[in-house]
């Protein structure tokens, strides 16, 4: 997913790719990173069953991959990981949805004695982003360093992201995606979380989706997205917005949902 | 050279064989197939491996590591089709080779050889954007039908895709199930294509979805020691190192699909078992990005909202 991008074009919005082979820019004060490495391996998917205190992750735990947005000055950090994702979803606990093959196993006779797990195989997760305002004494002249973190502070607003300056073909100076985690729901449709990303020279934008379809059940979207533009005021400004959805198989093949 | 031989050399290349040529192998693999038990005798030496999910060039180190067939006796635990770009190549060339080769090569089922699954998991897609029809899908899936369910290798190592099932106690068993048809959602052949070992049961449970056997410890002691054997080997579940004991070296998973959908990082192992089963995994990675063919398109930044 990475494109190559004109140096002049980056010169000319006043960005500068990150140094030391890291993968992003600079801008306006931006500093717009992802990283996107292998599956967790199984000691340290055990590690993580640990912390998290479960027994089942999804099978493919990005666990290194992510997405960080950094405003130097202000020390506002925007990060996306799935390890935060996962503290999430253990938090929501769902109740599992039933695959439509599990009617029919009522009927099945039983082994003497079965446990039934029952926990939220679908990996659903109301995360939408973590957050952290660094200080990094260092940079202000201080021997020691030390970093001090603070949540970021979200008002309710009327305010929209203005989806019609965002569809203009504005050039786009670096893109990614990344996958967070992802499940085959052992072969019974897909759960994945995943986020992308663009900077063009007016703005940042990026869109976090959890996407989930147990086949022959539910198909389940929880979208996040975030959009900021560049500016010359001290503290950015940040649009965001989620959106959920959710429905069955069945009502959106009922004669009422065919769309003409 | 025979058709047979130079169609071999074709697939080697990852060129498909024409609709008709596809047609009289599956016939003469059927042929072949039928013949065999649903706990098909493996002898050592045998090389064992797990899932490869159309990665053709992936598949390609795999006989790098292990040797070509059929100088190496190879044995496949299913799912050959699905997730990966080249199914209709993958699963040709183990036929072919199986074809050519009965006795030095042995496929047995996994879960996505099935019409239902490969409709949904790339199989049934890739062949009728190869071919122009589904014809060919309706071949292979005919010759799904035909595979064995499990393998026993010199009667000590069982071998099957997913593991074990409450229906069945013993190996007799196993050899009673009328094995060609489509996999069942539910009995003793759907259990040992799709089920799991979970180390939080001992003995059995049943997975979240509310269909999908898990078994324990305690189910494997007591299966090895009913059919004496000494370990069961499978595939079916991803492992990040290629290989994984479980229950004390009871069972172990062979997962032999590098950087599986193409963006996993994991490597991928075999088991070779020489002529005494002495035990020896081979590890490897993808195939380098430039040795498979065209190079990976970068593709345009997504205009996306």
């Amino acid at each position: 997913m990475e494109v190559e991008v004109d140096e002049k074009e980056l010169k000319a919005a006043g960005a500068e790719p990150l140094p030391d082979g890291r993968h992003g820019l600079r801008i306006h004060g931006w500093e717009i990173e992802t990283r996107k490495l292998s599956i967790l391996t199984s000691s340290n998917l055990q590690l993580w069953e640990e912390k998290l205190q479960t027994s089942h992750l999804p099978e493919m735990v990005f666990g290194e991959s992510c997405l960080i947005l950094k405003h130097v000055d202000s020390g506002t950090k925007i990060h996306f990981n799935a390890f935060d994702a996962l503290t999430g979803w253990k938090q929501e606990a769902l109740r599992p949805v039933e695959v439509p093959a599990a009617a029919k196993w009522k009927f099945r006779s039983k082994p003497s004695e079965q446990v039934i797990l029952d926990y939220d195989y679908t990996f659903t997760t109301p995360y939408c982003g973590s957050e952290t305002i660094e200080i990094d004494t260092e940079k202000h002249g201080r021997e020691e360093i030390s970093q001090g973190t603070y949540g970021l502070h979200w008002d309710n607003c009327e305010e929209k992201i203005d989806v019609v300056s965002l569809a203009s073909k504005e050039p786009i100076l670096f893109y990614d995606e990344v996958v967070l985690y992802e499940d085959e729901l052992a072969d019974n449709g897909v759960s994945l979380l995943t986020v992308k990303v663009r900077v063009m020279p007016s703005c940042w934008f990026l869109l976090l989706r959890f996407w989930l379809r147990v086949d022959g059940v539910l198909m389940r979207l929880r979208d996040t997205r975030m959009h900021c533009v560049f500016g010359v005021g001290e503290n950015p400004i940040i649009l965001r917005e989620s959106c959920w959805r959710e429905a069955t198989f069945q009502v959106l093949s009922s004669p009422d949902n065919v769309i003409i | 050279m025979s058709d047979l031989d130079r169609q071999i050399e074709q697939l080697k290349k990852c060129e498909p064989l024409k609709e008709s040529e596809v047609k009289a192998l599956c016939l003469k693999a059927m042929e072949i197939l039928v013949e065999e038990s649903n706990v098909q005798r493996v002898d050592a030496p045998v090389t064992i491996c797990g899932d490869i999910h159309g990665q053709f060039y992936d598949m390609k180190e795999l006989f790098k590591v292990g040797g070509d067939c059929p100088k190496t006796n190879y044995l496949f635990l299913g799912d050959f089709v699905d997730r990966g770009f080249y199914s209709v190549e993958t699963f040709l060339l183990l036929l072919a080779l199986k074809v050519r080769y009965p006795d030095r090569i042995t496929l047995i089922r996994g879960n996505h050889e099935s019409r239902q699954i490969t409709q949904v998991y790339g199989f049934y897609d890739e062949c009728l954007r190869k071919y122009g029809s589904v014809n060919v899908w309706r071949y292979c899936t005919d010759i799904f039908d035909y595979l064995s369910l499990s393998a026993l290798i010199e009667n000590k190592i069982f071998s099957v895709h997913g593991g074990l099932s409450p229906a069945i106690t013993t190996l007799d068993q196993i050899r009673t199930i009328d094995r060609k048809q489509e996999v069942p959602h539910d009995g003793a052949m759907c259990d040992l294509l799709w089920s799991d070992p979970e180390d939080i049961v001992d003995g059995w449970g049943l997975s979240p979805r509310g269909a999908g056997f898990l078994f324990g410890g305690s189910v494997v002691t007591s299966f090895n020691h009913t059919n004496n054997i000494d370990y069961i080997c499978r595939a079916h579940q991803l492992v990040m190192e290629g290989y994984k004991w479980m229950f004390n070296n009871q069972i172990v998973t062979v997962w032999s699909a590098p950087n599986y959908c193409y963006r996993c990082g994991n490597v991928a192992a075999i088991l070779e078992l020489d002529e005494n089963l002495n035990k020896q995994f081979r590890v490897f990675d993808a195939a380098p990005q430039e040795s498979r063919g065209a190079p990976a398109k970068k593709p345009a930044p997504d205009y996306f909202l």
